[in-house]
């Protein structure tokens, strides 16, 4: 769905992406990770034909940004790290004005079931200055999903959500590309987002990538099995749990879980599994994060070299 | 619809709708009012034949219609950008130069909108004399050029810098070099240097057509030559606009 290979983009002279590698397949929730300036964001605008590049290759859905953007950018639902909206209209209004543009029949019950599926059913009457910053998250998300869109790109969507909000939204994206046609890439420095969605990663710093590959294969590191802590909201009606998965023991509210891991998939079908069970999770946490320790140890390294030099 | 109508629908919603575009139509509208009123009220003002009465009117409609123009076109961008409507704008399928043309759209359908305004304050103060009709005429013909260029270079300087105080201030202060020749005396502007303003100047341009349309009753035909400058004007503007506005700035 995205390949990029060797990147380099320039603004006003200054190198900003110097040689970044991606690779986005059908059916893929990919977590790009980076610290703040590593040039996420800028790699999100080459690949919708919104910035120009020096050199390198970039393909997404088949077309070549630099002179397809607008046929292209029908086909992807994005959510920008700044979600604006025109604070003067109603969110049902605003997203029957914003479907035009996909050509996609965005008619109100149309619009009424988005809006009910991102949490804010009811509220489509209400102007958007009335929101709050979690109601306009997740109105923006409904944006992108709007146009039905085969590959969504989203900067930062749990940003500004409680944990209720984001266990949603987790959900919303795990459906969405649960059919394998379809693929999300996920901007994001939260890892435990990725922990919970993405079955493969890439790491970026200083504009250059640093990693890229499946995280279960990160996580396992040829263990085959992972540990996690669940803080529960309540105690689950029964602890009866999925296949491939152990219960270790409880402190309080957090239980400890064995997962054994497939190659394939990432452990949200497991977490998707306790949830249709009835266990309230409100978060997870690995047990020993690998990814945690391994992006330290991916972007540390030029940070400190950066130090140096400062 | 096409792209741009959609854009152009927003543009003029939004101007209509919003608390501003109706405190901006107040404001317009008690202008023209204390100004017609003085026009009758004021002893001196008010021995000027009603030409001339018609004839400022016309200049100071115009003056407001490309203040609207350059306070527009200064949002039309960096304001999007400021908002942060801009990057989800960039994302939707929409072709720069679509998404330049519903802005100068909905510029257009905020001059049209003022243009309704100032008729019947044209017609109180110019209904008794013989040109009301050929000010409508002419204020149309050159007045929108000179306004929607105004706005295209304020679009231009606005996709650009991304700055909304950047390009207001840029853009009020050619504003106010295009009206500076006619602030200064008669004996001035029939200088060398006046006379070469006025050329190049499609503000004094459209200004002095509507003098000779209005005061002198000169025909078209006498009038191609500030024509051609004014439509220039526009074009140039419009190149300019079509340069930036393909790359704005919206990180």
């Amino acid at each position: 769905m995205i390949t990029i290979k060797g990147l380099h983009v320039s603004i006003e002279g200054r190198d900003i992406l110097k040689g970044i590698d991606l690779h986005v397949r059908p059916g893929d929730i990919y977590g790009l990770l980076g610290p703040n300036g590593a040039g996420k964001s800028t790699t999100i605008f080459a690949l919708l034909g919104l910035r120009e590049y020096e050199s390198g290759h970039i393909s997404v859905l088949g077309y070549d940004p630099k002179n397809h953007g607008a046929i292209l950018r029908r086909s992807i639902g994005v959510m920008p790290e700044h979600a604006g909206f025109y604070d003067w209209m109603t969110a049902t209004a605003y997203l029957r004005w914003y479907g035009r543009f996909y050509q996609c029949p965005s008619t109100s019950s149309k619009v009424e079931e988005l809006l009910e599926k991102v949490g804010l059913k009811g509220e489509g009457q209400i102007p958007i200055s009335g929101y709050s910053r979690g109601m306009k998250q997740r109105l923006a998300i409904a944006r992108a999903l709007l146009p039905r869109p085969r590959l969504l790109i989203l900067d930062e969507p749990t940003n500004g959500l409680d944990p209720k909000g984001r266990r949603e939204i987790h959900d919303l994206l795990t459906d969405y590309a649960r059919d394998g046609s379809t693929a999300v890439l996920l901007s994001t420095h939260l890892l435990d987002d990725v922990d919970r969605l993405c079955n493969r990663i890439g790491i970026m710093d200083q504009g250059c990538s640093r990693y890229e590959g499946s995280l279960m294969d990160l996580l396992t590191q040829g263990k085959g099995s992972v540990r996690y802590r669940l803080h529960l909201e309540s105690e689950p009606d029964a602890v009866v749990m999925p296949a491939g998965m152990d219960l270790l023991g409880r402190d309080g509210d957090w239980w400890q879980v064995e997962i054994q891991l497939k190659a394939s998939e990432g452990p949200s079908s497991y977490w998707r599994e306790l949830w249709r069970r009835g266990w309230p999770i409100l978060e997870i946490r690995s047990e020993v994060s690998s990814l945690e320790s391994f992006y330290l140890d991916t972007v540390a390294p030029s940070h400190l070299q950066l130090r140096e030099t400062v | 619809m096409k792209m741009y109508q959609l854009i152009a629908m927003k543009e003029g919603r939004q101007m209509m709708s919003s608390r501003r575009g109706l405190v901006w139509l107040l404001a317009f509208s008690c202008l023209l009012s204390a100004f017609s009123l003085l026009l009758v009220s004021n002893t001196e003002l008010s021995l000027l034949d009603n030409a001339q009465v018609v004839n400022m009117m016309c200049g100071t409609v115009m003056a407001v219609g490309a203040l609207l123009a350059v306070v527009l076109g200064s949002d039309a961008y960096a304001g999007e950008k400021e908002r942060g409507t801009l990057v989800p704008l960039l994302c939707a399928p929409i072709d720069a130069q679509a998404l330049l043309v519903g802005k100068a759209l909905g510029m257009l359908i905020s001059w049209a909108v003022m243009f309704l305004v100032a008729m019947p304050y044209l017609w109180a103060v110019g209904a008794s004399g013989q040109n009301l009709g050929a000010a409508l005429f002419y204020l149309a013909l050159f007045g929108t050029p000179v306004v929607l260029g105004f706005g295209y270079l304020a679009m231009a300087i606005s996709a650009r810098t991304g700055s909304v105080l950047a390009s207001l201030m840029s853009m009020i202060i050619l504003l106010l070099l295009s009206a500076g020749p006619l602030l200064i005396g008669p004996g001035l502007r029939a200088t060398v240097i006046g006379r070469t303003m006025d050329m190049v100047n499609p503000f004094a341009g459209a200004l002095n057509t509507f003098d000779s349309v209005i005061i002198d009753s000169q025909s078209f035909a006498d009038q191609a030559g500030r024509f051609l400058l004014v439509a220039v004007w526009l074009a140039l503007c419009l190149w300019v606009a079509r340069r930036k506005a393909a790359h704005p700035e919206f990180q």
